[in-house]
């Protein structure tokens, strides 16, 4: 059951009010909302305890410049605060905002999160030399018409999770006709927020369930395509080689990823340097090195570190600047890997993080599953 | 000075160089950029095995990470290394050493008229093939080619500084010069005929007038980006990813001080600043982290604009810190990379100094 | 000294390699002078550094250790690597040799040429190539050893004993004296456990001025280890206090297990049945077992193994007590029938002898049984012929068996300390140490720690009392432990990886700084927070990255 926000013209507009009424009227001391930089081609996230310049941000942006999670970490990881603040996200931001709760990275106490269908976003790039095409694709996206997936972001052509979260409140739109949005609460801290609005959550939402579902299939059909030509390109030590072979060592993978919280990298830290004498004696012994190097230890490293608490997101592809398809890559085995421990990252079920934790019957499963596998990497002759 | 004629093409005149200072044991080990013939894939090969120079490019018109950079840890391994770097990794490595991240002891440079290098995307989409043939051509008329770096189109310090051997590529043909007693002692026994001869002054000449021009327009068109309300609008879709400064050859700390915990704020800050203004951008900082970075490095700054390629959202971050390095080096006369005793402006004090800047 | 051109100095190392011959055990094997010729002839691969390599018969004898101390003084060693036997040999013989020098013990490695090498490869060439290997790659590492000094901390003399029964209160006993206090914890209103019978020591333990009585109060935190544990009690009605202790008995006791858990058995509130300690505290303290309604019974039937088969193990004391109880019931009064019914009879030695003969003897109908289910009040005894009868009684005495008291699984987390298959405290070993649990500084007595008598329970305290008292001297000092781990404040973000795999809980958040840090005194240095950290944020002194990584480099060139 759900509330319902007249939406009048322009569904980002009526979501643009309502988070103005409710900082208006108190319910919370700041909203946090993507706005429009200055030179117009980029958004930055905003929080803002003064409701008029609510009017200047966009509830829902076409791109995804900054995950939303990492703003949520800079805001609350250390210290205790007391404003309770309201922040509208993408579903993909909340899921990365939920598990950097579970690592301490994010405190929700004061925190109210809400989400909205997604239909995906622009690439940052194409967004960035042409805003108002951007604009127009991303419009084209909201109102469900038809869109050619190579102007898409990739990620979001392959996102199953453009809806409901674990989110304290959600908007859902889709197969509404743009006429009207539910307010669905996800939690107590979301009913009280229609309470206060007195706003009766007495809707259904069966259209709303079924246009979601049916979006799903569309979306598992072709994340699993994606899947399949991901698992063939990565396939072995060669495969993986090839695909991060015009890497250049950047790290803006780590730096947009959301997951990654730590300070310094441990790739960038004291223990990954080698003395130069070991470097050059491994030069010595294999003919020849790249430089600079260890680039796959970094990736696979990276992998091995956060891949259970993936969510998908894209932003790894969407940064790099050898368009490397890192989140297909790393997307395909977080899938893996969180099944491997029947651990689903985003969902705040109380299931704890897969490798904090330990239960002797995982021993017994991991094996099997491992044991079933497919054959690992035999490096192409 | 003492030069050796290249019969063949640079390329193939140096591959033959490296390949001999290995098999000779004059070096250890040879850093170099190289391709990888089926994928067309570049990176920066440290070689040891002779045997590997096949795939060294050493003067391909590209740049996936500052040779300079890359140079630093191994060249203080105390083993022998012949280096190939652009005039401008060669004066990022200068700066490097001054600042004790990298030793000249026991390395052998050696660099080029610098033609410029094709920014990351043409290496990526696989152009390289159409685009090469076309540069070498050009460059060897002092042309500009198209597509280049802005940074490279713009830049004035093509003509390399201190290198031990220093290779020109004009209509008069291809030379190797020799700067140095390490250059005559490392190319003894080396093949090829030996004349006195310096670069050709009038290329240099012709290229130097074209970089100005374009360096003109370049900071001209910059101008915009000065003042406060300037830098918002040119650094405002910053997503603080720092792969600018990851990049640079001249920023070498292990930890940034803008990712330490001296700026890493807590929500009680957070709250206050909300208070006195209304609203924040999170996270904080963009803007401080450029200034602060310009604070820093920008009058070591050797334009060699890595940044720029690796930007997320096509800032221009080269032409600034350039711009703004060549002014802050200019108020101490400094040129970073000139000279390796040359000590680093913030690193002394002068006495006479105050005055000027006053 | 040697400066360098930029006016910088850089320390020259002087490193000592000692080869020990081990009599034929090492040089038997290896040929020592060819490892060390070989280590020379690269020396020059060590920057700043001067070999001094030697041989020596047997490092550990006094001479030997006399040679090392005076070598490190006259060579003024500024590392030191001995290359011998096995570290769990000598590693602190030759620690202890440096501590006689100016040479930190924590600047010197040690190793094993001789378990790991001339012992186990059968090829003289292959075991001396090895043996350089090894070596090559402790000079590498020791020279990136940092001194460490060790703090010795007076211990904590006295003792907490959890739970208030038979064990505990022996335990208590046997402890306290004018040096050692005993903190006494029980989480009832009243002493004496699950005995049934007031027991002797109870007096004594409240008038003992050394013993702190803690009624109606429970554990509610620890840290800490041998010698020096920090401990939050909490009571009843809310009140928190910390109370500091050198060692930690748990005396808990245990439970019975519910009789109608085994299916078999089924009854009723109002059916008169009874568990056998019941019916023990009822006979001890009314001096009969008569029916609600006031009336003594016609006939009783005494029911052992009562969850034997679903616990898997048998109690061991109920065969001997419910005997005990028959006989006690037929001598105060003869009119009644009791009947025991049992699968077997667990009667062991003398004492076990003669609760049977007595039990005969006073006319206890004993009855054996394959199985024996209850409905109500009717037995259904499955007989050893195979027949079946179906008897009904005016009183059921199920003796049912022992399992775990319901605080065991959480006094077990609180001290990290595991629990066997059936649930009780696991010791730390059944022959040699099985008073102890695997966290050192933790014991246990009594039925906590699997079924017994009360007098094997009073044993077992004074066991515990025995290790405390040897191990716990007052005024002594121990050392704790100096290869811990720190958090690096820069780079660590309070994620809590470290915190949750620590399993001596010696890491805490500080949530103001947003980070996590290390109570050096707790950490014993076994490096699990180390491996879940993947910022690196943490180094475990001795054992950090640079060290490990460098000598399998140098092994591996």
């Amino acid at each position: 059951m759900a509330a319902v926000l007249p939406v009048g013209s322009d569904l980002s507009g009526a979501m643009n009010r309502f988070l103005k009424t409710i900082l208006e009227k108190d319910i919370v001391d700041a909203v946090l909302m993507p706005m429009k930089v200055p030179s117009g081609d980029s958004f930055a996230w905003i929080i803002m305890s003064d409701s008029s310049i609510v009017d200047d941000a966009e509830a829902m942006a076409p791109v995804m410049p900054v995950q939303g999670a990492r703003a949520l970490r800079s805001l609350t990881r250390k210290g205790e605060g007391s404003i309770r603040v309201l922040a509208l996200m993408r579903p993909c931001e909340i899921r990365a905002a939920i598990e950097l709760s579970k690592l301490g990275q994010v405190k929700t106490e004061n925190l109210i999160l809400a989400a909205y269908d997604c239909p995906g976003a622009v690439p940052m790039d194409s967004f960035v030399s042409d805003p108002s095409s951007g604009e127009d694709l991303f419009r084209k996206m909201l109102a469900g018409e038809d869109v050619s997936a190579g102007e898409v972001k990739p990620s979001c052509t392959s996102c199953v999770e453009f809806s409901m979260t674990d989110a304290d409140l959600h908007f859902g739109h889709f197969g509404l006709g743009g006429t009207e949005v539910l307010l669905i609460p996800g939690s107590p801290k979301g009913m009280e927020i229609l309470e206060a609005l007195e706003l009766p959550a007495d809707r259904e939402t069966s259209i709303w369930d079924e246009a979601v579902r049916k979006r799903r299939e569309k979306q598992v059909a072709s994340r699993d395509a994606a899947f399949e030509e991901t698992g063939e390109n990565i396939r072995g030590v060669q495969g993986m080689l090839n695909v991060f072979a015009d890497c250049i060592s950047c790290r803006n993978c780590r730096a947009a990823c959301p997951i990654c919280y730590c300070r310094l990298c441990h790739f960038e830290s004291e223990t990954a340097k080698q003395d130069p004498n070991s470097r050059l004696d491994s030069a010595v012994t294999r003919g020849g090195i790249s430089l600079p190097a260890d680039r796959m230890l970094f990736h696979t490293g990276r992998m091995t570190h956060m891949s259970l608490s993936c969510v998908s997101c894209g932003q790894c592809s969407d940064a790099c600047p050898a368009d490397i398809p890192v989140a297909q890559v790393f997307s395909f085995v977080a899938d893996r890997t969180q099944k491997a421990f029947e651990y689903s990252a985003g969902r705040n079920d109380g299931d704890p993080l897969p490798l904090r934790s330990f239960m002797k019957s995982e021993l017994s499963g991991i094996h099997e599953m491992v044991s079933d596998a497919e054959p690992g990497g035999h490096a192409h002759e | 000075m003492n030069s050796i004629v290249m019969k063949q093409d640079a390329s193939t005149a140096i591959r033959e160089l490296l390949a001999y200072l290995l098999s000779s044991g004059r070096v250890d080990a040879v850093l170099t950029m190289r391709q990888v013939p089926e994928t067309g894939s570049c990176d920066l090969g440290l070689i040891t095995d002779p045997s590997g120079m096949v795939e060294a490019e050493p003067f391909l018109p590209v740049m996936t990470a500052n040779a300079g950079q890359a140079l630093s840890s191994i060249s203080m391994s105390g083993k022998r290394i012949a280096a190939v770097l652009k005039p401008c990794e060669l004066r990022g490595f200068t700066e490097r050493v001054k600042r004790e991240q990298g030793s000249f002891d026991n390395l052998l440079t050696i660099s080029s008229i610098c033609g410029g290098v094709f920014p990351l995307e043409k290496v990526i989409s696989g152009d390289l093939e159409k685009l090469v043939p076309r540069y070498i051509e050009k460059t060897a008329r002092a042309e500009a080619p198209r597509g280049l770096r802005e940074t490279c189109k713009a830049c004035e310090e093509f003509v390399p500084m201190n290198a031990d051997i220093s290779v020109s590529v004009t209509e008069h043909g291809s030379l190797m010069h020799l700067h140095s007693d390490r250059a005559e002692e490392y190319t003894e026994g080396f093949e090829g005929e030996r004349i006195e001869a310096r670069a050709d002054q009038s290329h240099i000449d012709r290229m130097m007038k074209s970089r100005s021009a374009a360096k003109g327009k370049l900071f001209q068109s910059l101008e915009k980006s000065s003042g406060l309300d300037g830098l918002v609008d040119l650094f405002g879709k910053c997503v603080g990813c720092h792969g600018c400064s990851r990049v640079c050859p001249i920023c070498y700390c292990q930890h940034c001080d803008f990712e330490s915990i001296n700026f890493d704020y807590n929500q009680p800050y957070f709250q206050e600043s909300l208070e006195a203004r209304g609203a924040l951008r999170l996270p904080p900082d963009t803007i401080l982290f450029q200034l602060g970075r310009l604070t820093h490095m920008s009058f070591s700054c050797v334009g060699c604009g890595m940044c720029s390629d690796v930007c997320p959202v096509s800032i221009p971050v080269a032409g600034i810190f350039k711009k703004t390095g060549e002014r802050t080096a200019g108020l101490f006369d400094y040129v970073p990379g000139r000279d390796s005793e040359e000590p680093i402006p913030v690193m002394v004090f002068k006495e006479e100094e105050l005055g000027d800047i006053g | 000294m040697s400066e360098t051109g930029t006016g910088k100095t850089e320390m020259t190392a002087r490193v000592g390699v000692y080869l020990c011959e081990c009599g034929p055990n090492i040089a038997g094997k290896i040929d020592l002078d060819k490892v060390m010729a070989d280590i020379l002839s690269e020396s020059d691969r060590y920057r700043n550094v001067e070999l001094v390599i030697r041989r020596y018969g047997f490092l550990c004898s006094g001479p030997g250790k006399q040679y090392l101390e005076d070598e490190i003084k006259e060579n003024g060693l500024t590392h030191l690597v001995v290359a011998a036997c096995s570290p769990r040999d000598h590693d602190s013989t030759f620690m202890e040799v440096c501590s006689r020098t100016d040479l930190n013990p924590y600047l010197y490695r040690i190793v094993n040429i001789r378990e790991q090498c001339s012992w186990v490869i059968t090829d003289p060439e292959e075991a001396t190539e090895r043996a350089a290997t090894y070596i090559r790659g402790s000079i590498s590492r020791v020279l990136r050893q940092s001194s460490l000094f060790e703090k010795p901390l007076e211990i904590n003399p006295d003792a907490v004993v959890i739970g208030g029964g038979a064990a505990g209160m022996e335990a208590a006993l046997a402890l306290s004296s004018d040096l050692r206090r005993v903190f006494l914890v029980e989480k009832s209103a009243s002493l004496g456990g699950g005995c049934g019978i007031t027991m002797p020591q109870e007096k004594a333990v409240i008038e003992d001025p050394n013993v702190d009585i803690y009624l109606e109060t429970q554990m509610s935190s620890v840290i800490g280890f041998l010698g020096n544990f920090e401990i939050g009690l909490k009571s009843a009605d809310g009140k928190d206090e910390e109370i500091t202790a050198g060692a930690i008995i748990l005396a808990i006791g245990s439970d019975y297990s519910d009789p109608q858990e085994s299916g078999r058995i089924s009854f009723s509130e109002s059916d008169e049945v009874h568990i056998l300690a019941e019916a023990e505290r009822t006979l001890e303290a009314a001096g009969d077992l008569k029916l609600r309604d006031g009336t003594m019974p016609e006939t009783i039937a005494v029911v052992h193994c009562v969850g034997r088969e679903e616990q898997g193990y048998c109690s061991g004391v109920c065969c001997s007590s419910s005997l005990k109880l028959a006989a006690a019931i037929r001598r105060l009064s003869p009119e009644t029938a009791v009947t025991s019914v049992y699968r077997d009879l667990c009667l062991p030695g003398a004492d076990g002898e003669n609760v049977l003969r007595m039990a005969r003897e006073s006319g206890v109908e004993l009855i054996r049984t394959k199985g024996t289910s209850l409905s109500g009040m009717e037995l259904d005894l499955e007989k050893m012929d195979g027949t079946s009868e179906k008897r009904s009684f005016d009183m059921i005495i199920p003796a049912a068996a022992i399992v775990p008291a319901a605080d065991t699984v959480s006094l077990a987390e609180m001290l990290r300390i595991p629990l066997d298959e059936h649930g009780f405290f696991k010791e730390a070993h059944r022959m040699t140490d099985p008073a102890g649990t695997t966290t050192e500084g933790v014991f246990i007595a009594g039925t906590a720690h699997g079924p017994m008598s009360v007098m094997s329970s009073m044993r077992f305290a004074r066991a515990c009392a025995g290790q405390v008292l040897t191990r716990l001297v007052p005024g002594e000092r121990i050392v704790p432990e100096v290869k811990v781990t720190e958090i690096l404040e820069a780079y660590c973000t309070g994620c809590g990886n470290c915190l949750d795999v620590c399993v001596y809980g010696a890491i805490y958040a500080d949530t103001d700084r947003g980070i996590s840090v290390v109570n050096e005194a707790v950490c014993r240095g076994c490096g699990n927070c180390f491996a879940s950290c993947p910022s690196g944020a943490l180094r475990t002194r001795h054992f950090t990255n640079e060290q490990i990584f460098r000598e399998v480099d140098e092994a591996l060139r």
